[in-house]
C-alpha cells in the first residue's frame, strides 16, 4: 500500500502544530497498517517544512515546538514497533552543538539543535561561549557530529582552531563538522575544511540527514 | 556569449552571461514577493537592474540629482577596533574618528557609540558617556545620535537575571520562556529609556537603535515601548529604528504592541509598528543568502524593500553594511556590488537614504 | 564601505547639503524629495544644485553653516547648528542643551 493519504494527513498535521491533531493522524495511521518508519519518514517530512516556514516568519517558535512535541509522543506510540526494528530505532547519529567561545549569540544555534533532534539526531546543546576542548571533549565521547556556530567575524575564526586541534588528535576523521551563523559562507566552511555549511536551520538538517 | 562578471552573495567572483543575470533576477524577486507577501516589481525595474549589474565599469552611480541620505550605524568603533577580523584597528578618540567621517568621508549624519555597542552595558557608564556626548553635539556639525543595539540576548542567563527563553523551549517549557522573554522584555525597556534619555539630556540629537529584534519578537516590543516613551519625553529627538533581520523571528510567538502580534512582521509591516511608536526614520533589513547571487539577491532585497517605502509614511533607510540588502557577506565588502546594490536601492527600490 | 556608498549614491553631507537634508528627516519626518524642495528653497538653490560641491562650497561658508575645509573664523559645530537651526526654522536638542549651558541667553 502507498499510504498517501495517511502520509498527507501527518505532514498537514505537523505543519498544524497541534499535538492532538498529530497524535490522531499518528493513530490513524498506525491503525490502518502503516509501517512506523514509514509513518516517522511522513513526520520528519513535515517538520522539514515547519522549519521552512518558521524561517520564512509564518510559524513560530512555540509552533515549532509543538510539532517536535508531536513528533515525541508518536515515538512514544510507536516505541514497541520500532524497538522490533533495530534500524529505525536508532538514532541519525549523535551531534555536539555550541556557539564558540568568546561568542553569546545562541538563538540559530538552539533553533537548529532543536531541527536535529526532530530530524531524529541525538543532539548534546552546549549552550554558547563554548569552551573549545569541550567540543573535542564530545567528539572523542563519541559524538559524530560536530556543530559550531559563530555570529560574529571575531569569533568565527575559531572554528578552524577547534578543526586544526581535531587533526593534530586525530579525531577529524571520526566526525562531521558542521558550521554557521551569520558571518559564515560556504566559501568560509570550505577554508576551514569543514564539511557543511548551513544557510538556515533547515538546510543545516537537511544536509546532515544526507550525511547520516 | 557575453560574460558578465559578477559575485556570488559570499563575494566569490563569478561570471554569468545577461540572460542567466536577467534569470537570477527574476528568481530572486519571486522569493522576495512571497516571503514578505509583497508585489514584484515591473519589468521596467528588472531591466533597470540587470542594466546595473552587467555595467561593465568598476563601480556604479546613482544620476547626478538621485543622491540620498547616508545615516550610519555602528558609530566610531568601526573605524577604531581592530578584534580578529573586522573593523580598522585605527588607534584614535571617538570624536576625532566622527569628525573625519563627516568632514573626510561625506556622511550626513553620524552617531557616538561605545565598544561593546550595547544598552545594558552603557547603563554603568553612562556619566562618561554623556560627557562625551556632550563633547561630540559641540563638535560635530551633522545630526550627531547615539548608537546601541537593544541586545535582549544580555538579559538572558549566564549574562542576565533571565533564563534562555531558547533553551527553555527546547525542553517543551513554552509558557515558562514566554513569561521569561516577557521579563526580560520589561528590563529591556527600562533601561532603554534610561540610557537614551540620559543621551538626550547630554546634547544627543537623538538615538539610533540598531539591530533590533535581533533576540526576536520580545526584544522588538520592548524597544517599540522604550521609543514610545523616548518620544513622549523628548518630542524632538531624532531616532531611528534600525532592524536585525528580514523578518521579526518569533521566539516568543504571541507578544503584541499595539494589538498587533510582531512575530513574522516584513518590513513593509515593521515599519508600520516604529512610526506608531515614534521613530523617525526606519532602517529596512533584507538577508543576503550567501549561496545565491548577487543579482538574486539585490533583486530580492529591491522587492521587499521597494514596497516597504510605498507604504510607508517615514523615510525608510536601507540597512547596506555586509551581508544586508544584496551586500555580499564580506568583511571587505567588494565595492563593485557595494556600488551596485547603493544605486539599486536608490533609484529602483526609491530608498529614503541609507 | 562608506566611501563606496558616498561614491555611488551619497549626498554628501557637510560638504553639500545632506546634514540640512538629513536634519527635515528627522524633525519633520520628511520624505526625501520633500526634505529636498525643503531644503533646496530654504538655500535658495535648486534639488539638483543642492548636491553640486561648487555651489553648495561657497553658499556654506557664506551662510555660515560649516564647511568641510579649515576656513579661519567660520563657525563650525555647535556655532554652525545654531545658525542652521535658523536658516531652516528647526530646533535642535544638541543647541537646546549648549544654550541650557550658558548663563548668558
Amino acid at each position: 500500500m502507498s499510504y498517501e493519504a495517511e502520509r498527507k494527513e501527518l505532514s498537514d498535521a505537523m505543519v498544524g502544530c497541534k499535538v492532538p491533531a498529530i497524535q490522531a493522524a499518528v493513530n490513524k495511521a498506525h491503525d490502518n497498517g502503516m509501517p512506523a518508519t514509514e509513518i516517522i519518514n511522513a513526520m520528519s517530512a513535515g517538520m522539514t517544512e515547519v522549519g521552512t516556514l518558521f524561517e520564512r516568519g509564518r510559524l513560530f517558535l512555540p509552533h515549532v515546538l509543538s510539532a517536535a512535541a508531536g513528533m515525541k509522543s508518536a515515538m512514544d506510540i510507536l516505541g514497541p514497533e520500532l524497538a522490533a526494528n533495530s534500524e529505525a530505532a536508532s538514532s541519525r547519529g549523535t551531534v555536539v552543538m555550541g556557539t564558540v567561545e568568546g561568542d553569546v549569540h545562541d538563538i540559530g544555534k538552539s533553533i537548529c539543535s532543536t531541527m536535529l533532534q526532530c530530524a531524529g539526531f541525538d543532539v548534546h546543546d552546549l549552550g554558547r561561549d563554548v569552551p573549545s576542548q569541550n567540543f573535542i571533549d564530545e567528539v572523542k565521547g563519541g559524538c559524530n557530529y560536530c556543530g559550531m556556530s559563530a555570529l560574529m567575524t571575531t569569533t568565527m575564526v575559531v572554528m578552524k582552531d577547534i578543526i586544526e586541534t581535531m587533526k593534530a588528535e586525530g579525531i577529524r576523521d571520526k566526525v562531521v563538522v558542521m558550521v554557521g551563523g551569520a558571518p559564515v559562507t560556504q566559501a568560509y566552511c570550505d577554508k576551514i575544511g569543514a564539511d557543511i555549511y548551513g544557510e538556515s536551520a533547515s538546510e543545516t538538517t537537511e544536509k546532515a540527514k544526507a550525511r547520516a | 556569449m557575453t560574460e558578465y562578471i559578477t559575485r556570488m552573495g559570499d563575494g566569490r567572483t563569478v561570471t554569468m552571461t545577461r540572460e542567466q543575470i536577467y534569470e537570477d533576477a527574476m528568481a530572486g524577486m519571486a522569493d522576495g514577493a512571497d516571503a514578505a507577501q509583497v508585489p514584484s516589481l515591473s519589468d521596467e525595474d528588472i531591466e533597470q537592474i540587470v542594466d546595473i549589474i552587467c555595467n561593465k565599469n568598476r563601480i556604479v552611480a546613482v544620476e547626478r540629482g538621485h543622491e540620498v541620505i547616508l545615516t550610519e550605524d555602528g558609530g566610531p568603533h568601526k573605524f577604531m577596533l581592530d578584534s580578529g577580523s573586522c573593523c580598522n584597528g585605527v588607534e584614535m578618540g571617538r570624536i576625532d574618528v566622527m569628525e573625519t567621517i563627516e568632514r573626510g568621508i561625506g556622511f550626513d549624519t553620524f552617531e557616538l557609540t561605545t565598544t561593546d555597542y550595547s544598552i545594558k552595558p552603557v547603563k554603568p557608564i553612562v556619566g562618561p558617556e554623556m560627557t562625551a556626548m556632550q563633547q561630540a553635539a559641540m563638535r560635530l556639525t551633522v545630526p550627531c545620535l547615539y548608537g546601541a543595539m537593544p541586545n535582549m540576548g544580555l538579559y538572558y542567563s549566564p549574562d542576565g537575571a533571565h533564563l534562555n527563553p531558547a533553551d527553555l523551549m527546547r525542553e517543551f517549557r513554552i509558557e515558562e520562556a514566554q513569561q521569561n522573554a516577557e521579563a526580560a522584555a520589561e528590563q529591556l525597556t527600562r533601561d532603554i529609556v534610561y540610557v537614551s534619555e540620559s543621551m538626550m539630556s547630554a546634547g544627543a540629537d537623538g538615538f539610533n537603535f540598531d539591530n533590533t529584534a535581533s533576540a526576536g519578537d520580545a526584544e522588538f516590543v520592548a524597544t517599540l515601548r522604550g521609543v514610545e516613551q523616548l518620544r513622549k519625553d523628548y518630542p524632538g529627538a531624532y531616532i531611528t529604528m534600525g532592524m536585525a533581520a528580514e523578518n521579526v523571528l518569533g521566539i516568543h510567538g504571541e507578544i503584541e504592541y499595539d494589538g498587533q502580534i510582531v512575530a513574522g512582521l516584513y518590513p513593509n509591516d515593521q515599519v508600520k509598528l516604529c512610526e506608531k511608536a515614534g521613530a523617525n526614520i526606519f532602517g529596512a533589513v533584507v538577508n543576503t543568502n550567501t549561496s545565491r547571487s548577487f543579482a538574486w539577491n539585490v533583486a530580492r532585497a529591491a522587492t521587499i524593500v521597494k514596497d516597504c517605502v510605498k507604504n510607508s509614511n517615514i523615510p525608510v533607510h536601507a540597512n547596506m553594511g555586509m551581508g544586508v540588502c544584496g551586500v555580499p557577506m564580506l568583511e571587505t565588502p567588494p565595492i563593485d556590488c557595494v556600488t551596485r546594490a547603493s544605486k539599486i536601492m536608490a533609484e529602483v527600490a526609491c530608498v529614503d537614504g541609507i | 564601505m562608506f566611501v563606496a556608498h558616498y561614491m555611488a549614491s551619497g549626498m554628501g553631507g557637510l560638504r553639500t547639503s545632506g546634514d540640512l537634508v538629513a536634519r527635515m528627516q528627522f524633525t519633520k519626518k520628511m520624505r526625501l524629495n520633500e526634505a529636498k524642495e525643503y531644503v533646496a528653497k530654504k538655500l535658495g538653490v535648486t534639488t539638483f544644485e543642492m548636491s553640486d560641491e561648487q555651489i553648495m562650497r561657497e553658499l556654506r561658508e557664506e551662510l555660515r553653516i560649516g564647511v568641510v575645509t579649515g576656513v579661519p573664523k567660520a563657525p563650525r559645530g555647535i556655532s554652525a547648528k545654531m545658525n542652521i537651526e535658523d536658516l531652516l526654522g528647526i530646533k535642535m536638542n544638541s543647541c537646546e542643551f549648549f544654550r541650557s549651558l550658558i548663563n548668558k541667553r
